[in-house]
Order: C-alpha cells, then structure tokens, then sequence
C-alpha cells in the first residue's frame, strides 16, 4: 500500500545495537562529503604520492632493472625508517588540507540549528557523539594515511619476503600507531576548531594555523632563551619526534625526545577533548 | 498499574540557584495513553524539569523515573521510549524532511529500512507528505514546528515530551496540532507529557495537570474527574416568575442559587437527572432561554494555584446562603 494511505502507526519491531547507532551519523556524514567534489579530487590527489612510492619500492627489490646505472644507486634505493618517514610526512599534509576541508562542517552546523537536543534526546551520549563526529574524520583520513601506508608495507614485505618482514615489522607497527596519533590530533584539532568557530572558512584556516603558530611560538621561544625544550609544543616537531623514534631514525641529542613528545601530544589531546565537552552540552545553563 | 513519571522529593540545581525545590509527584499510567499538562509561570522550573527527566541536568537530590528508570542513571533505557520536541528551532542544517528523519530514527535504533519508510509515513502524517524532499532550512515556521513534532514521534515511543508544541502556529495549523496530540494517545497510545503557556490547548488535550511555581508543586489535578464533576454543575437562565424555583428545585434534591433575575447556578446530585430541570420548569411555567454546564476553565484553576485569584467561580456558591442573593 501507498505511504500516504496508510497513515502513521508506531514502530514495535526490534532495535538495532549500540554499535549500528553509532555509525549512523559517520555514515551520514561520509555521504554528504563524498559528495563535494572538492573533497574528491584531494583524495585523488592524495594517491599520488603513496602510487609513485610504489613504484619506487618495486624498483629497490628488483635490482637487475638498475643494474646498468652503477653499485653507487643502491643506497638510494633501501626501504627503511627514512623512506617511510618521507611517506609519512608527504601524506600528513594532505591529511591537514583534508582536516580543513571536511571537519569545520562537522559541529558547527548542529550548534548553529540548536540540533544537539534532539540528539541528546535519543539513546546516544556526549562522548557517543563526539566519537562518532571523530570516526567521520579518522575514517576520511585513514584513508591517506594508514591505508595507502599499511598497503605499502604490505608491498614491500611481499615482494621482499618473510626474513625483511621478521626484521622490519616495527616500520609497520610506526606505521599504524604514528598515523594514529596525527590523525586523532589533527582530528580533535578540526572538531574543536568547528565546536568554537562558526564560519567554515575561518575554521578551516583555523585548523591549518594551529600547527603553525604553535610551531611559531616554540621557534620564537627557542631564539630568545636560546633553548631547545620549547620545540616540545611544536606539534609538527613533536609528532616527528614521536615518528622518528618508532621508525628508528636519529633524533639530534640537542632536541626534545620523543617520550616529552608524545607527553605533550597526549595532553594536547586531552585538552582539546575537554575544551570540546565543555562546548557539546544539550542545554546551555546560565548559572 | 506503573506511573509513567516518578518524581520523588526530586531538588535540581543549576549553579547556585536551586531550580526545583523538591518536588514530588506520580503523573500517567504506563500503557494507558494520557496526556499530562505542565503549567506555571515564567521562571517557574518547567523545562528544568523537563531537561531533567530527559536526563540533560543531575539531580542534586531525590530520583526522577520514566517508565520505572532512572533519568540519570538509566538514561539510556529512558531515551529509548520517548521522544522530544524541543521548544526552539532545532533542525539538522543542509538536509532534506526526509533524510533529517531518517538520520533521527536510525539514531533511535531503527534499521535502515524500516527508518526510510517511518520517515515518509509520519512526514504525510503530519501534513508534510509533498513537501519532504524540500530543505527544512526552507520550511516556514509551521512547518517545522510539525517536522519537530515528526521527529519526535518517528521511532514510535511510549512518552512524547512536546515544549511549547503551538508556538508560532496559525490557528488552523495550530487545531491540526491539538488534533494530532489527541491522536498519538488516543489512537497510537503514547504517553504525552505536554508544556504550553496556552491553557486552552492543554485543556483540549490533557488528562491530568501539574502546575508548577518557583521550583514547587503548587497544583495537580485530575482534568477527566474535574470535568466529569462539572457535568453536575448547571447555569440556568429563565424567564418567568422564579421565585418559587429555590423551592422546587430542593423538592427535587438539587440546590441553587439566583444570581440575578432569571439567572440560577444549580448543583445536581448524582441521582439527579438534568432532564428533571425542563420538567420542573414546565411545572413552574418558566420558559428556559439557556441551560449550560458550567465548569471551571483551566484557567481559572492556573490563576488560583499561582495566586492570583483566591477562588475559582465554581467554589463560590458554596460560601453563600441557598436562595436569592
């Protein structure tokens, strides 16, 4: 029978779970964003990179293609810590661009509806939806980071064989659990930025500004008390730092280490986390 | 039978200011489809109230239970049976009626097909069927008062809390309002927790009320019983000589009094018919003009219980001799 004749009558079948609930909004979302065609073309873009690191890994385990050019090209093609740091920088870029593309809609357009009671009034709870707005962006951004990273890894293993893979396996490990850690950062940084600001645009360039004018401030401060600690709350230096140490590449003694790195990453977090717990709130009290 | 809202010595504060002062009260019967009025002034703790049992404020002291949970602790299992509309605009920007109430049943729980059809039935339901693929961002303000009444009914849940459902509304559109409210607990059984400033609107609608003033409980009564009480309680305006009519009228076992000339309020005892009356007058030889059951509005029972009149019309005849004033 046709919707409009057979009137409203009340739903009494079975509900789905939690989990189903909470990938709701996600789902929505990812919708709605793949369907801008800006967002699109950064995600081609985006595979540039990871397509021709690809083929640079299929040139460094096939040897006899370069024979010709001379012993001297075989220490610019080894797939190690440094490679995948080079990967892993390029693509944190497009990660940022995409940040400030698709989170700055996220939170905003529901404050400025006043659309958080009706979403407060269903089974769902603030850190329910401040996680599912954070899947929205982990998702997209896993997608130019842990997926085109994890797959390169994969490549390399295979094409290498079981003895690179038993003594590389922490480049994968870095891999995962580095991309992790910028992507929940820049994450937060985007859903904070939406949360405060409510033009799109500023807060887009909001989120691109945060890394660097903390990495201003930590540079300025590290010139005028001739120091070194303050590139500590550089997030970019910070999460290179974090990078570097599981990917097992040097880091000059002079720096900051990784451990006061990933301490201030992590508090960065968690600041960024209460500051947007404090905004998301059904009602606004006037105490 | 289960109350479908607790409240018991429930005190709510919001910073420093102590909003609800330990209130108390058991409102509907679960499963019966009831409509509770909130009333009370501005400031007087009605949507602290409401926010509360939706679970949005803590209670400093006592418990708020809907359906027999908890509000606060068990405000999972609470907001899974009800559904909410909220007093000011409260939409998903960018988004079609159609897509905005799927996005809203799929959060309550629904599967992803069930959750469209829902969307398109109560969207036609509410009188929004030709245009639910329009923005709501475009609606005018009737329309979405109805797309928030849609939302808050799509999932189907046992207690509909509606703030100020026929604000801003037309009076045909707010008639079409009061009339789906008396559907959705006279024909789909849900529950209605109803707060409006518009008495005549609760009056329509509501089986029982609860008048609320600075944080406390001032009032509540049972609307059902009030209005089968006044079916007792009769104005009487005729032409003739009347002056015979105290008596006849105690003869029969009713009382009245004249107000003025030709005008009486009378009571009727349970066994007595109001037909009795136009025999009683044929006998009198008085020719009836209007005979009406008079009854105290809401309004009039809102103003007492806020203080600003001492006594409702209907308690005054009792404080005055039988006979003629």
């Amino acid at each position: 029978m046709a919707v409009y004749r057979r009137g409203y009558q009340r739903y009494t079948e079975g509900l789905t779970s939690h989990a189903t609930r909470m990938m709701v909004m996600p789902r929505f979302t990812w919708e709605a964003l793949l369907s801008q065609k800006f967002v699109l073309i950064l995600l081609v873009v985006s595979m540039f990179w990871p397509l021709l690191c690809a083929g640079y890994i299929y040139l460094a385990n096939h040897s006899e293609l370069w024979q010709g050019l001379g012993g001297g090209f075989k220490k610019y093609f080894s797939i190690n810590g440094d490679f995948f740091a080079i990967f892993m920088k390029a693509q944190s870029v497009y990660a940022l661009i995409l940040a400030s593309v698709a989170g700055p809609g996220l939170i905003a357009p529901d404050l400025a509806n006043n659309a958080l009671p009706l979403y407060f009034s269903r089974p769902l709870t603030r850190g329910d939806y401040i996680l599912s707005r954070m899947i929205v962006l982990l998702g997209l951004l896993s997608l130019v980071t842990i997926v085109p990273g994890m797959l390169l890894f994969a490549m390399q293993a295979g094409i290498a064989g079981g003895d690179w893979f038993w003594k590389h396996w922490y480049l994968g490990a870095a891999i995962f659990v580095g991309f992790t850690l910028y992507i929940v950062t820049v994450s937060l940084v985007a859903m904070t930025s939406s949360a405060y600001v409510k033009w799109r645009v500023v807060a887009g360039a909001l989120v691109l500004a945060f890394f660097f004018l903390l990495a201003g401030a930590a540079e300025m401060v590290n010139s005028v008390f001739r120091v070194e600690w303050a590139s500590t709350f550089n997030p970019g230096y910070a999460l290179g730092a974090v990078w570097a140490e599981m990917l097992d590449i040097e880091i000059p003694d002079d720096k900051p280490g990784a451990f006061e790195c990933a301490v201030f990453l992590i508090a960065l977090s968690g600041g960024l986390l209460a500051l947007l717990a404090r905004k998301l709130r059904a009602v606004e009290v006037v105490k | 039978m289960s109350p479908v809202i607790e409240v018991d010595s429930l005190r709510v504060k919001l910073g420093r200011r102590e909003i609800l002062q330990g209130i108390s009260c058991r409102l509907g019967v679960s499963g019966a489809g009831k409509a509770i009025g909130l009333l009370g002034p501005n400031g007087a703790g009605k949507s602290t109230l409401i926010q509360t049992l939706l679970g949005f404020h803590k209670p400093f002291a006592g418990r708020a239970r809907i359906l027999g949970f908890d509000c606060y602790s068990q405000a999972r299992e609470v907001k899974a049976r009800i559904g909410y509309m909220p007093e000011n605009d409260s939409f998903i920007g960018n988004m079609t009626a159609v897509a905005f109430l799927r996005l809203m049943a799929e959060i309550s729980g629904l599967p992803k097909a069930a959750a469209l059809e829902k969307a398109h039935e109560v969207l036609f339901h509410v009188g929004l069927g030709e245009s639910r693929y329009r923005q709501i961002g475009t609606y005018s303000l009737g329309m979405k008062q109805m797309a928030k009444l849609a939302q808050a009914i799509v999932h189907g849940p046992e207690l509909v809390i509606l703030d100020e459902p026929t604000n801003g509304l037309d009076p045909a559109a707010r008639l079409r309002m009061i009339q789906l409210i008396k559907e959705m607990k006279e024909q789909h059984g849900m529950n209605v927790l109803l707060c409006s400033h518009l008495l005549t609107d609760v009056e329509q609608v509501c089986d029982e009320v609860v008048i609320l003033k600075d944080g406390k409980i001032v009032h509540q009564a049972d609307l059902e019983a009030e209005r089968k009480s006044n079916r007792r309680f009769v104005q009487l305006d005729v032409i003739g000589d009347d002056r015979n009519l105290a008596n006849a009228l105690r003869e029969a076992g009713a009382e009245g009094v004249s107000e003025t000339q030709g005008q009486w309020r009378i009571v009727l005892p349970a066994d007595v018919e109001i037909g009795s009356l136009w025999r009683l007058a044929s006998r009198e030889r008085l020719q009836i003009r209007k005979l009406t059951h008079r009854k105290d509005t809401l309004e009039e029972i809102f103003l007492k219980a806020v203080g600003h009149i001492r006594q409702t019309p209907r308690e005054t005849p009792t404080e005055v001799p039988h006979g003629r004033l």
